[in-house]
């Protein structure tokens, strides 16, 4: 079985090219500076996106765009890095996002204290949803993570006043920093891009660290990596709280964003989504959660489509990347550029 | 205890269309290793489709062959235009099973609404008997259960074509090479669990309304039924629905019902994690060995 | 400081209804070269699998330098230097060479430790005489050089005793010759070698002791040419495999 889940791992779509490709023996080497004329180019439309008068309807879109994002980063860690899948990420965002609204509620602790907690919790959360995966695999584990969501419905649902049952929570603005009114939406606009950027930076240093170097390595050969004195479940556990540590930041932004929060938010459907996200988008590259999220959230309005259309929409993408873009929309769209450099390269020699 | 009765009646009724539901799971799994996450969506189609005939005037008892007739053409086009592609990569099937759920379950939203669906009683009847009343169409809804697991057991552990299908499932490349068509067993298996679940939603919709997102909610239970009995594991499947029928009528008269749900989640996922491979042993899909 | 040794005690292991290792009681040395023969299905790779933690035995008893190791999992039984390779999946494929063998480096047992045996990935992957090749993706190399590549992950994680599974099945004449060098040099590094593999010539020329298994049990040990005078191993062993 373990061959063959490795042989699934690999061949999964969301990944791109089959290897890892570092160079120095260093602790972080150098990124390469596609990737850094990329991030800038991004950071900078990231910052002027609000002066080009995107209206309320865009702004709002490109919020959800950046919580989402964040949310997928940390899936995208999880499958990409250690090539287990779950559909029960939008449930840790919503451990995340209730411990927001229910520290509020309570004991009436606003943002910046409950950050800590809800990436905590969702973090411990996620650990503990993923504790079964050390001894059911593949699809039955992706059955488990399905289950948790229905069950924290559920519970949230019968959580009566605590929970707020099933009308949910509401909660205050956040109380800005040196008089930033964060109630104004282009201000949390650049809190959620802040979030995102820190997303990504981390991510790149998690996948080129030794420890991404090690998780890499558990998905390759998990035997061998045993072998050599790696501690695979504690790794494994690992990645599923960082992964869920995303979610809770994404699930507290997400919270604070929207003001007001019910159970069928964190359900199975949500959940489903943020996978066939990473899907699109690919999970390896580094820019492809963020490209999943972006065409996700931001096809129904540039295509005209209606909810339900774009919901067929994705469905239908999600079978066209897994039968003829097995990498991710981005991972294929790197593909043919390195297809083309490489053949560039080639006519400059011949 | 005559509530109680009552309420394992009703419970074993609601059984019976998780049982044909985890059946069709069990059995694709088996020979294609991919767990169908759209068969909650084939059983609302079939419901679906029962809606339409019966609102059109057609008898409920004809109406439910057309659902199977239906779904199973579904599960044919399914089979032959996707899942045919990643047979042996059983985790991408499993993920584009999520994508079609999506479609479907978006698509009849589209082509009717969200609004739920009921169709008359078929049979308005209650029959008394020792003092517990029991509504006929649940009675005959179990009758029909049996007679189809029935008929799926013996099938399989019976005819030629059984044999040749678990040669199949214990070892795809031995049984191609001793001349069993297994490519075209993988076909048949998708066309008869999808037609076990165009019957379930015809039985669904016979017993309760239903709306587009019934399936996700059937799905659910689906999966528990399959991998509570164990995965690829026809018995598996009813006893895993008995369970769960146990487990609901329980909860029911005894516990919160509004946990009902939660209660079979539980259990699902203890047995999953203490037993991985299923109460009765399930196989882990036709490449493992 | 005394040698270090690995002692079984009856030790079982059943799969299902079949049984694997019927009660092996064995004492190796973990400074030199142990050679364990037996034809195929008699036990030894599974004797591998339960002595480095990856299966759990039925019955019975491992001790590693007078501590037990029985339960413990198989990465801290790496740790405390008892390293295995593979025969099949050597290495990881993705990776490059380098990162393959920083695996080992990052994780075995010297780690943390100043007296670490090499300074280096480098270093290792030069001893197997893979140098030069740090940069390959492991998956795309020969067959030959996986081999060694499979060897160094395992020397990179700093063994006292190595236990190879079949090194050199698959091999040609000179690459099997390479590694019969290679192994020669462990004992005087103070690296013990505990070795499967089919091939007489090489387990004669570089074992100074030989277990032979059958049927789950240990049937004879003792030096190799003693052994091979030995009636029953001739009988049960060469009789069925030459």
């Amino acid at each position: 079985m373990s061959a063959d889940q490795r042989r699934d791992a690999v061949a999964m779509p969301g990944f791109s090219a089959n290897t890892r490709k570092t160079g120095s023996s260093g602790w972080l080497e150098r990124p390469p500076l596609d990737h850094i004329v990329m991030g800038v180019a991004i950071l900078a439309f990231l910052i002027a996106f609000p002066f080009f008068n995107p209206g309320y309807r865009f702004l709002s879109l490109a919020i959800t765009t950046g919580f989402t994002a964040i949310a997928l980063y940390g899936l995208a860690l999880q499958f990409g890095q250690a090539g287990i899948m779950s559909v029960g990420h939008a449930g840790i965002m919503g451990i995340g996002g209730y411990t927001a609204a229910i520290l509020a509620n309570q004991l009436g602790i606003g943002f910046w204290l409950a950050l800590p907690a809800s990436i905590l919790l969702s973090a411990l959360a996620a650990g503990l949803v993923g504790l079964p995966s050390l001894r059911v695999g593949g699809q039955h584990y992706i059955i488990i993570t399905f289950c948790f969501c229905a069950l924290l419905v559920i519970a949230l649902t019968n959580g009566g006043d605590f929970t707020g049952a099933a009308t949910g929570l509401d909660v205050g603005p956040i109380a800005g920093p040196f008089g930033i009114n964060l109630a104004k939406l282009r201000n949390m606009y650049y809190l959620v891009m802040l979030a995102l950027v820190v997303s990504l930076v981390l991510t790149y240093v998690i996948v080129h660290s030794p420890y991404g170097r090690t998780l890499w390595a558990i998905r390759e050969n998990e035997p061998l990596a045993r072998a050599v004195g790696i501690n695979t479940n504690f790794h494994k556990i690992g990645v599923f709280a960082l992964s869920g540590a995303f979610a809770g930041a994404a699930g507290i932004l997400q919270t604070y964003y929207l003001r007001h929060i019910s159970p069928p938010l964190y359900g199975a459907f949500p959940s489903l989504y943020l996978a066939l996200m990473v899907m699109l988008g690919g999970a390896r590259p580094l820019y492809g959660p963020l490209l999943g999220a972006i065409i996700v959230t931001f096809l129904p309005e540039v295509g005209g489509l209606d909810p339900i259309d774009s919901r067929i929409a994705y469905g239908v993408g999600l079978l066209l990347v897994i039968l003829l873009l097995p990498a991710g929309v981005s991972g294929g769209l790197l593909g043919l550029y390195r297809s083309m450099i490489g053949r560039q390269r080639r006519a400059e020699k011949g | 205890m005559d509530i109680f009765l009552q309420q394992l009646i009703n419970s074993l009724s609601v059984a019976s269309v998780t049982i044909l539901i985890g059946m069709g799971i069990t059995l694709i799994f088996g020979l294609a290793g991919i767990v169908n996450f759209a068969h909650g969506e084939f059983l609302m189609v079939g419901g679906m489709v029962t809606w339409l005939l019966v609102m059109a005037g057609v008898n409920f008892f004809i109406a439910m062959f057309g659902a199977m007739a239906a779904v199973g053409v579904l599960g044919y086009v399914a089979e032959r235009t996707l899942f045919r592609f990643t047979l042996n990569r059983p985790m991408n099937g499993f993920i584009m099973s999520i994508g079609l759920s999506v479609i479907l379950q978006n698509v009849v939203i589209k082509a009717l609404n969200e609004v739920q669906k009921s169709i008359p009683d078929p049979i308005a009847k209650v029959w008394a008997i020792g003092g517990v009343d029991i509504i006929a169409m649940r009675a005959i809804v179990v009758a029909i259960t049996v007679v189809v697991v029935a008929i799926t057991y013996f099938g399989i552990t019976r005819s030629r074509y059984g044999v040749a299908l678990r040669a199949s499932v214990s070892d795809q490349d031995t049984a191609a090479l001793m001349g069993i068509p297994v490519r075209r067993y993988v076909t048949g298996v998708f066309i008869y669990g999808s037609v076990l679940a165009g019957l379930g939603g015809a039985l669904m919709i016979a017993l309760f309304p239903i709306t587009p997102f019934t399936g996700s909610v059937v799905i659910i239970r689906g999966f528990a039924v399959s991998l509570i009995g164990g995965l690829g594991n026809v018995g598996g499947a009813v006893v895993g629905g008995l369970v769960l029928g146990l487990v609901d009528a329980l909860s029911a008269q005894y516990g919160y019902p509004q946990w009902t749900d939660a209660y079979s989640l539980v259990v699902m996922i203890v047995i999953l994690i203490l037993r991985p491979q299923g109460l009765l042993g399930g196989t882990l899909g036709p490449r493992a060995t | 400081m005394v040698a270090a040794r690995l002692e079984i005690t009856g030790l079982r292991k059943k799969f299902g209804g079949v049984v694997a290792l019927a009660g092996v009681d064995v004492s190796i040395d973990g400074s030199g070269i142990t050679g364990i023969i037996g034809p195929n299905g008699s036990g030894k790779t599974t004797l591998f699998n339960v002595v480095t933690g990856a299966h759990k035995p039925t019955a019975g008893r491992v001790t590693w330098n007078g501590q037990d190791i029985t339960a413990l999992p198989a990465y801290r039984i790496a740790r405390l230097g008892l390293v295995r390779t593979f025969q099949q999946a050597m290495s990881y494929p993705g990776l490059s060479v380098r990162d393959n063998v920083s695996i080992g480096f990052e994780h075995g047992r010297s780690i943390g430790s100043t007296d670490r045996r090499w300074r280096s990935p480098d270093e290792v992957l030069a001893f197997v005489g893979l140098d030069g090749l740090g940069e390959e993706v492991a998956g795309s190399m020969s067959f030959g050089n996986l081999r060694r590549l499979g060897i160094a992950v395992a020397l990179a994680a700093d063994p006292v005793l190595l236990l190879l599974d079949e090194p050199a099945a698959g091999l040609s004449d000179s690459e099997a010759g390479d590694l019969r060098e290679l192994i020669l040099r462990f004992p005087k590094m103070g690296i013990g070698v505990c070795l499967i593999d089919h091939d007489m010539a090489l387990m004669g020329a570089v074992c100074d002791h030989f277990i032979v298994l059958n049927f789950g049990t240990k049937i004879a040990e003792g030096a190799p040419a003693e052994v091979l005078q030995n009636a029953k191993v001739l009988e049960v062993y060469l009789g069925v495999d030459l």
